[in-house]
């Protein structure tokens, strides 16, 4: 079960011939001074040369970089992908949400020197045809204009973890939209996860499209932080996700305003809706 | 109820078996003019073979009677429970010892055992639930655990008391479970769960675990080794005001609730908190801060229970602290990437709790030191215990990776705390054995 020792991705080399070394040697640069990888080679065993392999971790969280990318771009609820496994520094496998099902994904993520919204070249074993992906997401949009009374959810999941059936299609599309803003935000330090759906604010189902905007948490892990997120997606089967956003700042000492929640983040005006 | 009552451990016969059979000896006690009880142990003896079997039906046919068989000897493989009144424990001990036979002392003192029942029965009629009816696939509030802790305490008064080592910043009891089977001092292993109050799971993984102990006691081997020759102590709820904050009005608080003049934020991080690097990075001094480490070290009421705890016990030996979520098992130091002087060890023995996780329900966890695996964080609790001479500290982060975080469904709890329990065992066992 020991985690395998990870190997460095190779250098890309593309269709258009080897890509400029820069931002790859940034990846390896900024990872340089780590120690010893967790998990995956012997601390001090002279039998065994010190790792100089990217921590698992890094792995991970690059792993989520990318999937939150491959996510946003395939804009599709009904085929939302999250991380099973690293397999090695290049690869790793995936668990398709919904249908329980295997499948790889490979990619190439570069961050820029602390910079959000790394580049991300990554792509996913198809494990359903793209007709019948379309077919399914069809489906739920039928589902999602029969919806009763979506503005009054409270969370998702509840407190307790647990998502109602009837309230997954929400949820999908949610995640959808958390994915690009999540993405967009992540840094070499700054990596996000979906911690819950606090509110729908609208969801206009028209002829063409879905209009939802709602408000979401996100986990910061290096940070620990919890950061309130306004989302405006429009979603229409088929057609690229359309997103909007705007989260909320961490607060200073002296912005503080005495509330009881006293949580790091200031209400601010919503100036790009 | 404080400290510890009189030791030993509960034996096979059921609570109202036990009853019953305490009944009858105590009329028979009263025909033969004996009224009390005190000082009269109840041993439990192992016979290997039928030759020591033998001797132990030896014991039965003295007179006048010097023992009276509760279990009496039937096969090898089954224990011999007997009870010895106090003037004759010297010499039935000798005569154990001189044949090699293996006892151990279940109940250590009858008389005190029947007044504590007494008063139990008393109590459980006024009580609504036992821990029977407490579901341990649910996530609880702070009254719920407090009132199973002393449902839990009273059904397993042989080798369980509840210790309350302060208070917190809103004045509530802090607590914490003694697992004992005796003995003065005992070198001690030390559980925390709920420093962080939105890691629900944790508690969750608490409770399952303290019950597992009382369960496996007298079942599992390596167990049975461990509380014979150690203490545990478990704190359920290290953060009871941020833990009563994620029921009432955020479900992802995660530091205290203190509040000082001039600061308009609340809470310390007290993960951030402890006399280890205090102040340095993976900290931050913004009180608006999630890691928030406070105005000092052990400024927080929480922490400085603990610390108390601990420095005035003096002999712990392990110290594992629990958080989730990332499915990581990691030692010290947070605050610094230099390695701990006994890290192969420690590398070592988390790879091989990791392991026995592993083997439970197939649940990958990385592993490896603070620093290196998660983050630099200043302040820590195992880094503290580590320099305070615990050699063997942990800290875990359960389930899962990110899909549900902190909202972890509750039908995850049970395999969580199953496989957990692995983990901790291990490195309880090798604590064990590795006296220092």
């Amino acid at each position: 079960m020991q985690p395998r020792r990870q190997r460095l991705p190779a250098p890309w080399s593309g269709p258009r011939g080897p890509r400029p070394t820069a931002p790859l040697l940034a990846l390896l640069l900024l990872l340089a001074p780590v120690a010893a990888p967790a998990g995956s080679g012997d601390p001090d065993d002279p039998g065994q040369p010190q790792d100089a392999g990217v921590p698992r971790r890094l792995l991970q969280q690059a792993a989520r970089a990318a999937l939150h990318f491959f996510n946003f771009r395939s804009g599709s609820p009904s085929a939302l992908r999250v991380l099973a496994e690293v397999q090695e520094g290049r690869a790793w496998s995936l668990l398709q949400e919904g249908e329980g099902r295997l499948g790889k994904c490979s990619a190439r993520v570069f961050f820029k020197n602390q910079k959000p919204r790394p580049t991300i070249n990554v792509t996913c074993t198809r494990l359903i045809e793209k007709k019948k992906r379309q077919q399914e997401d069809y489906l739920l949009y039928k589902q999602m204009k029969q919806l009763k009374n979506p503005l009054e959810i409270v969370s998702i999941p509840d407190n307790h973890g647990h998502i109602d059936p009837s309230l997954r299609l929400i949820w999908d599309l949610a995640f959808l939209g958390s994915s690009y803003v999540m993405w967009e935000m992540t840094t070499q330090v700054s990596h996000y996860y979906l911690a819950q759906l606090t509110s729908v604010r609208q969801w206009k189902t028209n002829d063409d499209t879905i209009d939802f905007d709602y408000t979401v948490l996100l986990h910061e892990l290096s940070t620990q932080e919890i950061i309130p997120c306004r989302i405006h997606l429009v979603w229409y089967p088929g057609k690229p996700l359309k997103v909007k956003y705007h989260c909320q700042e961490l607060q200073t000492p002296e912005e503080a305003s005495g509330t009881e929640e006293g949580s790091a983040v200031v209400p601010t005006e919503l100036s790009n809706f | 109820m404080q400290g510890t009552p009189g030791g030993g451990t509960r034996p096979g016969p059921s609570p109202v078996d036990r009853r019953t059979l305490l009944v009858f000896s105590f009329i028979l006690a009263a025909a033969l003019g004996q009224m009390n009880f005190t000082g009269d142990q109840v041993l439990r003896v192992l016979a290997k073979d039928e030759k020591q079997l033998s001797l132990l039906g030896d014991l039965e046919g003295l007179k006048p009677q010097k023992v009276d068989f509760w279990r009496g000897p039937a096969r090898p493989s089954l224990p011999v429970d007997m009870r010895v009144p106090f003037s004759e424990l010297k010499d039935i001990k000798a005569y154990l010892e001189s044949h090699g036979l293996a006892y151990s002392i279940m109940i250590k003192d009858i008389q005190v055992l029947l007044d504590e029942e007494r008063q139990a029965m008393a109590k459980s009629r006024r009580l609504e639930r036992s821990t029977n009816s407490f579901s341990y696939s649910s996530y609880h509030t702070l009254e719920e655990i407090y009132s199973w802790i002393d449902n839990f305490v009273m059904e397993h008064s042989d080798i369980v008391s509840k210790i309350q080592i302060g208070n917190s910043f809103e004045n509530q009891s802090i607590l914490v479970l003694k697992f004992s089977t005796g003995g003065s001092r005992h070198p001690a292993i030390w559980i925390d769960t709920g420093i962080h109050s939105r890691e629900w799971i944790t508690h969750a993984t608490g409770i399952w675990t303290a019950n597992k102990i009382v369960s496996d006691y007298g079942k599992d081997r390596v167990l049975t080794d461990i509380l014979n020759a150690m203490d545990i102590f478990i704190e359920l709820v290290t953060n009871p005001d941020g833990f009563a904050f994620t029921h009432s009005m955020n479900r992802l608080w995660r530091k205290n609730k203190s509040i000082r003049p001039g600061i308009f934020c609340i809470g310390v991080d007290l993960n951030r908190n402890w006399k280890s690097g205090f102040g340095g990075n993976g900290s931050n001094s913004n009180p608006c801060s999630e890691t928030y480490h406070g105005p000092s070290p052990q400024s927080e009421p929480e922490v400085a229970a603990i610390v108390n705890f601990i420095t005035a016990h003096g002999n712990f030996k392990a110290l594992i602290s629990i958080h989730s979520y990332s499915q990581m098992l990691m030692y010290p130091y947070g605050r610094s990437l230099d390695p701990v002087s006994n890290q192969r060890e420690l590398y070592d023995l988390a790879k091989d709790a990791v392991e026995a996780l592993y083997k439970v329900h197939g649940i990958e966890y990385i592993f490896g030191s603070i620093s290196t695996t998660l983050y630099v964080a200043s302040g820590i609790t195992v880094d503290w215990a580590y320099d305070s001479g615990i050699k063997y500290a942990f800290s875990f982060e359960l389930r899962d990776t990110g899909q549900y975080g902190f909202l972890l469904p509750a039908t995850q709890i049970i395999p969580t705390a199953q496989e957990t329990w692995m983990a901790l065992r291990t490195i309880m066992e090798h604590t064990l054995n590795h006296p220092y």
